[in-house]
């Protein structure tokens, strides 16, 4: 899953290019299409396209540069390359001023602040639902049935990330029930949760310590793998703070050892729990199961870690994270602190943020 | 903790039970006598215990009065002496009687331990303690019973420090249902609770239910669950409420003291005074780095910030 803005870019592009052929000749429009990736690629503007399609080109090249360019960056470019996201998204913007990820992104740009963040997209909220909605509405008017889902699917997705975006700055704020909401909200318009918003949710239900929300949760959850849980990193991380919360250590520390097996190689960063950047378009794509997947999780987890009066200032479940990590895997978590200069278990307060695998 | 108090009550009434049972006029005396000498009295184990627990805490808190002169390590130095001497001192009353529950309690909470230790510590002390029956009717009445609920407090504080606030909630709530009057104040940990779980029918049933005794944490834990609820104008007027009505409140939450541990439980203070302030802000910690903009949100206010800076020249505090 997760949003991926240069793919929504193609299907943009590939809608309106289909809107554009004449459907009573199937042969023609096969033909056409024949050319349209190449068309896509090197001449792009021979396309046909408006000023929204050409917004949202200039957002996926924004996210690019923001959310897998940026955090890679030596100082030196830093500054380069956010003034380039910047102009990407304000040409967005004058472009087609109801480009909702556009301002969204330019917003979470430009203030450092969640609390401002989560009043800006709140705010707003129900207005760009409507845009988004009418959007939909006009667009599916004009397609056939079989592209209907897609076109819808397109259109809602700006409303979506708005809505993912908020319900983890509500986390982050510390507004619980909030958070919950706008996840329940947002999976309700998005079964499919193309956000992955069920991944806040877990840890938001876990802040409440509400047992029987996230075990409703998890039972409605996908199952990937036929265990008969779920056990990606964020359910299993909020299963992991339940049990640890109501003194089940014995539970708790099961769960870590399933968390381990599911996420092989990933206990060095269990261990470390780095804060990095959250992705400015949308949660950022990882593979799955991959270390790279467990920092992620992590780095959100720590409004679950870092609770609580601990002196070290890891937080009461983080340090009881990286000491069970460390009790569990004691080698392979000093192999990794060897290999990437860090602490052992329960001391270091983690590496600087900024870095995503 | 009232040591001596109990110590009074506990020996009249064994004496009573020895040699009574006495009139309600000579019990009287008997309390009377007592209360000017206590140590000729103490003449079973568990009251000696309690005796020296008494002693200890008295020298412990004499101890501490003049440390604000001193600077950071001096203060620190002197600070983990007199907690040592008073653990040394818990460890004898425990030779005296090794089931003197609240030198255990002390012993364990001056030693500082991390969230997850003492817990462990806490829920073991339950544990060994568990065969005495809740006595009927209010707990706090059974002076013999008070070591428990001192006991059960504590892992109620303990909680909400560790991020447990549901089991602090529980654990407040049990300590509710044992003694209803709540001479221990488990409604404050449970009141704050319910703000970092932001449940509002759980305050509201504890406004409700202890109305006429608001407190810095009933003041408090108010603001935090609206604005925890995204309810900021009715957060805003709540904490205008924690400023006008706590004495030093906005001082206390703009300023965070370091306030000294409870041992074994949190020192009596007047209703919404400063010290209570200071307190509840001290317990609201956990919950208000929980909610990482709160307090640059109370700083937007400019009349909280007047008032915390009038109450510190008033009172010639730091600024």
């Amino acid at each position: 899953m997760a949003h991926d803005s240069r793919r929504d870019d193609y299907l943009r592009m590939s809608l309106r290019y289909a809107l554009s052929l004449d459907e009573s000749d199937p042969g023609a429009a096969a033909r056409a299409f024949a050319t349209f990736g190449r068309r896509l690629a090197q001449d792009r503007d021979s396309l046909p396209q408006t000023d929204a399609d050409r917004a949202f080109h200039l957002v996926a090249r924004a996210t690019e540069v923001l959310d897998y360019r940026l955090p890679f960056a030596g100082d030196a470019q830093v500054e380069a390359l956010s003034a380039q996201a910047r102009a990407l998204l304000d040409e967005a913007i004058s472009l087609d001023p109801s480009c909702h990820d556009a301002v969204r992104m330019r917003m979470s740009c430009e203030t450092g602040s969640y609390e401002a963040r989560w009043r800006f997209l709140s705010e707003r909220a129900e207005k760009v639902r409507a845009s988004c909605e009418a959007e939909r509405d006009q667009l599916c008017g004009l397609l056939d049935a079989a592209r209907r889902p897609l076109a819808a699917s397109l259109a809602m997705r700006p409303w979506w990330r708005w809505m993912a975006e908020m319900a983890e700055c509500a986390l982050i704020c510390g507004r619980n029930r909030e958070s919950v909401r706008v996840a329940r909200q947002l999976l309700e318009a998005d079964p499919g949760d193309l956000s992955d918003v069920r991944f806040t949710l877990a840890y938001a239900l876990a802040k409440l310590e509400d047992e029987k929300g996230l075990a409703e949760l998890a039972a409605n959850y996908p199952d990937p793998n036929g265990l008969g849980h779920p056990d990606d990193a964020w359910v299993m991380l909020a299963q992991i703070a339940l049990a640890h919360g109501r003194w089940d250590l014995r539970t708790a520390r099961e769960l870590v050892e399933r968390l381990l097996a599911s996420y092989p190689g990933s206990a060095g960063v269990m261990v470390r729990q780095m804060e990095i950047a959250d992705g400015r378009f949308a949660r950022v794509r990882v593979e799955e199961y991959s270390e790279d997947e467990m920092v992620l999780a992590l780095s959100e987890g720590v409004v679950l870690l870092q609770e609580g009066v601990e002196r070290s200032g890891r937080g009461v479940l983080g340090a009881w994270l990286a000491r069970t990590v460390s009790e569990l895997r004691p080698r392979e978590v000093e192999e990794f602190m060897r290999a990437t200069g860090g602490e052992a278990a329960g001391t270091g307060a983690g590496a600087p943020g900024g870095e995503v695998s | 903790m009232n040591a001596w108090e109990e110590l009074v009550a506990r020996c009249a009434m064994r004496r009573n039970e020895k040699i009574g049972p006495l009139s309600d006029e000579a019990y009287a005396e008997l309390v009377l006598a007592v209360r000017q000498n206590p140590a000729d009295f103490a003449d079973e184990p568990p009251e000696q215990a309690l005796l020296a627990v008494a002693r200890a805490l008295d020298a412990y808190r004499a101890g501490g009065r003049d440390d604000d002169l001193l600077d950071d390590a001096a203060f620190e130095a002197e600070r983990a002496r007199r907690l040592g001497l008073l653990r040394a001192a818990c460890r004898q009353a425990l030779e005296l009687d090794e089931r003197c529950l609240d030198a255990r309690l002390i012993d364990l909470l001056a030693g500082e331990l991390e969230a997850d230790p003492l817990t462990q510590g806490l829920l073991d002390l339950e544990h060994e303690f568990a065969g005495a029956p809740v006595p009927e009717g209010d707990a706090w009445e059974d002076v013999f019973y008070r070591p428990h609920l001192r006991l059960r407090a504590a892992v109620a504080r303990t909680c909400l420090d560790a991020a447990r606030p549901r089991m602090a909630a529980s654990a407040a709530a049990s300590l509710l249902d044992a003694a209803p009057e709540d001479q221990l104040g488990a409604r404050h940990t449970y009141m704050l609770a319910c703000a970092r779980l932001e449940d509002e029918p759980g305050l509201g049933a504890l406004e409700a239910r202890f109305s006429g005794r608001e407190s810095a944490w009933s003041h408090l834990a108010r603001v935090l669950l609206l604005y925890k609820l995204d309810r900021l104008t009715a957060a805003r007027r709540a904490l205008r409420g924690f400023e006008s009505l706590c004495e030093g409140g906005a001082y206390a939450l703009l300023r965070p003291t370091f306030v000294e541990l409870y041992l074994p439980d949190r020192p009596e203070a007047a209703a919404c005074g400063f010290e209570e302030s200071l307190m509840a802000v001290r317990e609201a910690e956990p919950i208000i780095a929980d909610v990482p903009e709160f307090v640059a949100w109370c700083q937007g206010h400019d009349w909280l910030v007047a008032s915390a800076r009038a109450f510190a020249e008033r009172r010639d505090l730091d600024w």
